[in-house]
């Protein structure tokens, strides 16, 4: 974009949304280089439009359109696959003004927020009437809605509740070609594609979710947290088998590795025990007496593959510190490593011990740390590569291992993400999923929402070698 | 070429195609009658890559394909526009892969839901649906017409229960959507995309399920109130509630009666499954709540077979007048509007006809029986009660009646301004529109 045309481009934008929803100056822009994707590529954006509703958002689409300017939609900023990267540059639209609740219907048991409003700002406003939106993505204190449609956003509460497209029902959609559009709805079974189904986990790539209308469930009646301790990570992957294979669906089941139970506790003091190679976090929810059942199915599943110790938590008190290990982790990284790169991929459980094998392998073979804190009840890993970027290969030995265990875990049976997105890290990884046949599928939706290819350009689909995308 | 050239033509290439034997002509394919139209063939393939074959003949002369499960929901949609081939899947019935501790199973969409859950309950598990008429229904049938039953009120509906899937397109190519595990965020979900799409975008040829612990015990409470929305606010507060039923079915008198409930009023039927003393518990909540409230609660004995009937409703039990007008109809309104909705469409039909509801009340998904004695006032009462459901914000749709009476019906209601893109994507799914044409969405016109 000429410097003529880029001042043209944001006077408009003025007029729309006022003079302190545009950002123009280059020192400004540098703050919208990347997202939390950190590693791979940073580009500036042209400009940056903040506006304060929909019919806004429709405005500023509909002249990008006609002047054939890329957008590219962002919430907060918390992806870890860069989709709010502007890699072609073009006008990126931040919707963190957009932060109002509209509707809490408890009758109904649906919220409507706008798309910039913060995960756990829902919790806030539903719990004081009894309900809770279950989607709990580890940025859930900072990343939006909008965005945890886009990127299908999990969280450790996924493994009973299911990830964000199970929760939404209807959002509003303004189309890249400024058409303001609304997909799914309250009304269920309502006949048509499920146009809402495709657009979560559509990465801003479809157009840009300005109003979300998402499903609460009655606050459960009891909770109880189990710390299990195990000597070794195999021990702790077969117990988390056999609690699944004994029907227990946790609410949560969280692997620790020793490396980050040591960092974790220096930091957060939780009570983990150094010395154990993995320690299980597994909470229950639901009614006092099934929870009361479950937790002694629990117990015999860890007692039988070898579990050390077993704490469960007396207190509200000693919930919080036994989660505070587990939510400090990403905190913690930073006293384990000077860089990381934080990997996200999912394995049947049933593989979990063996591929977790592999990676330790793959990191010696390397000599990169790789330590580890996931999803384990189902089956998704966020292996954390370990480098340090002033010394020279070391980034590119982590790059490496990080492509090996991509591999190992589709050889698994398993995919190439569970709740971060493909947004540009994964894109070239998409292929050992899908076979070219199957991403042209994919892209007949994109012909149709975004003939012109102006939406958040670049993402998911590998179009350009990773070459590229490394520059 | 006349007609009868092509079809010998079409007869012919198929069989040289996929062999003799698993192409059925004459009183063959007259069995695969959909709503009044009969094909020229019906074919059976053996694997996927026949299908595929079969498709690709098919596309080549844009003929119409309607892809056949257990054909036990046939009657849904409306008549095909044009109808060549009957695509039978029943030999594609085999487990592909199943492991209990993943619970998931990877299955071909031929297989009868009754089959796989046998299959599911050896290792105490199962696929947590309930559709009517699951003892014809296969999965993939079950999936293109997203059907469920009242256990979604726990469970979900056959989006939340599909993690994976293996089409055929119209053309013959063979691709997939979504992973075989349970947590997946790699690009477009189109698995959401083909369930409910009633095999207009593609023939679907393997699903992955996500499946869930068969419960250790489950019991059932029968709750009668004075009025309808006496039973609905019960229904309210157990939904809003710590409690997690599996079933929140509101009935009114007629469909109770058809259900085998004796001295049926306005009924609620509440049902809970999992750890045996969890479901007592709740079980005696819900007496509390009902006697709270003024209604008369009982537990439900033998209640296998209300279960049963309830699933089946209103599919079964049918009319045994077969001159009788008889439509069945599903519809969908929010939740808090249940009641509101089942004394609406009653009022608007008086006059026409008899309707039995039921609404599975966590969801607003009503489900119901007109009859009338002729086909004027069925047409009649169905426009009335889509009126006075569309009057509430909700929709409704016909889900069988007699032959004849269907041409004149509106089958899918009023379409929403969406449609236009869902047009452009089954154009770009299937330029040719051969697959289900006419039945549910077309191309753009």
């Amino acid at each position: 974009m000429t410097p003529a045309a880029r001042d043209r481009l944001a006077q408009t934008f003025r007029e729309i949304v006022g003079d302190d929803g545009v950002i123009s100056s280059p020192d400004e822009l540098r703050v919208y280089e990347c997202d939390a994707l950190t590693t791979h590529h940073r580009a500036m954006p042209d400009l940056v439009v903040l506006p304060g509703g929909t019919d806004q958002v429709a405005a500023v689409v509909r002249r990008c359109a006609n002047e054939d300017v890329p957008i590219v939609p962002r919430g907060a900023g918390t992806g870890l696959s860069g989709g709010a990267i502007p890699v072609r540059g073009g006008v990126l639209i931040v919707l963190t003004r957009m932060d109002r609740i509209l509707d809490v219907d408890a009758a109904n048991r649906t919220a409507t927020v706008e798309a910039g409003c913060v995960n756990l700002a829902i919790n806030r406003a539903v719990i004081p009437r009894g309900f809770f939106f279950a989607p709990d993505p580890a940025s859930q204190q900072a990343s939006t809605i909008g965005g945890n449609v886009a990127e299908n956003a999990g969280g450790p509460h996924c493994l009973k509740y299911g990830a964000t497209t199970n929760h939404v029902v209807g959002a509003r959609v303004v189309l890249p070609d400024g058409e303001i559009a609304a997909f799914g709805g309250r009304l269920a079974d309502r006949p048509g594609y499920d146009l809402m189904g495709v657009f979560v986990g559509s990465e801003g790539t479809l157009g840009i979710c300005t109003e979300v209308t998402v499903r609460l469930l009655p606050l459960p009646q009891a909770v109880k947290t189990l710390l299990a301790v195990f000597r070794t990570i195999d021990d702790a992957s077969n117990a988390v088998s056999e609690i699944i294979a004994r029907g227990i669906i946790p609410v949560a089941l969280e692997m620790i590795d020793q490396e980050t139970t040591r960092a974790v506790e220096a930091y957060a003091k939780a009570g983990y025990p150094l010395d154990a190679g993995a320690v299980l976090l597994i909470e229950l929810e639901g009614l006092q007496a099934e929870i009361a059942t479950e937790a002694v199915e629990v117990e015999t599943a860890c007692r039988a593959n070898a579990c050390l110790d077993l704490k469960v938590a007396r207190s509200e008190a000693e919930r919080t510190l036994l989660w505070k290990g587990r939510k400090s982790a990403a905190g913690a990284f930073g006293r384990m490593t000077r860089n990381y790169y934080h990997q996200d991929a999912v394995v049947p459980r049933t593989k979990l011990a063996a591929v977790l094998r592999e990676i330790a392998a793959i990191g010696e073979r390397y000599g990169v740390r790789v330590p580890n804190v996931f999803h384990a009840g189902d089956g998704n890993i966020h292996p954390l590569l370990c480098y340090d970027a002033r010394v020279p290969g070391q980034f590119e030995r982590a790059m490496a291992a990080g492509d090996e265990i991509m591999r190992c875990c589709i050889r698994a049976g398993g995919t190439v993400s569970g709740e971060h997105g493909i947004g540009i890290e994964k894109r070239d990884y998409l292929r050992l999923m899908y076979s070219d046949e199957d991403l042209a599928v994919m892209r007949r939706i994109q012909t149709v929402l975004d003939p012109r290819g102006r939406c958040n350009p670049g993402k998911i689909f590998p179009e350009m070698g990773y070459a590229e995308v490394r520059a | 070429m006349t007609v009868v050239q092509a079809a010998a033509r079409l007869v012919e290439a198929l069989r040289e195609t996929l062999g003799a034997d698993s192409v059925l002509t004459g009183v063959g394919a007259a069995a695969y009658r959909v709503l009044g139209a009969e094909p020229t063939a019906a074919v059976l393939p053996r694997e996927e890559a026949d299908v595929s074959r079969a498709l690709a003949v098919a596309f080549r002369d844009g003929l119409g394909v309607v892809p056949w499960g257990g054909g036990a929901h046939q009657s849904l949609g409306r008549p095909p526009r044009r109808y060549d081939v009957a695509l039978d899947l029943r030999h594609l019935n085999r487990v592909v892969a199943y492991e209990p501790a993943d619970m998931t199973a990877t299955v071909q969409a031929g297989i009868r839901l009754a089959d796989l859950q046998q299959r599911l309950g050896g290792a105490g598990q199962f696929w947590p649906l309930d559709p009517p008429l699951a003892d014809r229904a296969t999965v993939g049938g079950i999936v293109a017409a997203s059907l469920a039953g009242p256990l979604r009120c726990r469970y979900g509906s056959v989006r939340d229960l599909v993690l994976g899937v293996r089409v055929a397109h119209a053309d013959g190519t063979v691709t997939k959507a979504g992973s075989r595990v349970v947590k997946n965020a790699t690009a477009y979900d189109l698995t959401k995309l083909y369930a409910g799409s009633y095999g207009t975008l593609g023939v679907l040829l393997e699903t992955t399920l996500r499946l869930q612990p068969r419960p250790a015990a489950e019991r059932g409470w029968l709750l009668k109130g004075a009025t309808i929305e006496q039973c609905h606010d019960a229904a309210t507060r157990i939904l809003g509630s710590h409690l997690a039923p599996n079933r929140v079915e509101l009935l009114d008198e007629a469909c109770a009666d058809g259900c085998g409930i004796p001295q049926a009023g306005s009924t609620l039927i509440v049902s809970f499954a999992g750890v045996g003393e969890a479901v007592r518990d709740q079980g005696e909540s819900v007496q509390t709540l009902a006697r709270d409230l003024g209604l008369n609660a009982a537990e439900i004995e033998n209640p296998g077979r209300i279960w049963r009937a309830l699933q089946d409703f209103p599919w079964r039990p049918a009319g045994t007048d077969t001159a009788e007008q008889r439509v069945l109809w599903r519809g969908s309104v929010l939740p808090s509007d249940c009641a509101k909705a089942m004394h609406a469409v009653r009022d608007a039909v008086s006059g026409c006809g008899e309707v039995a509801i039921a609404a599975t009340a966590s969801h607003g998904v009503l489900r119901g029986a007109l009859r009338a004695t002729t086909s004027e006032l069925a047409a009649r009462g169905v426009a009335a009660a889509r009126e006075a459901l569309t009057a509430l914000g909700g929709f409704l749709v016909v889900m069988e009646s007699p032959e004849a009476l269907r041409a004149t019906l509106d089958v899918w209601g009023p379409v929403p301004a969406e449609v236009k893109w869902m047009r452009q994507i089954r154009s770009a799914f299937d330029a040719k529109a051969i697959l289900n044409p006419g039945r549910f969405i077309d191309a753009t016109p």
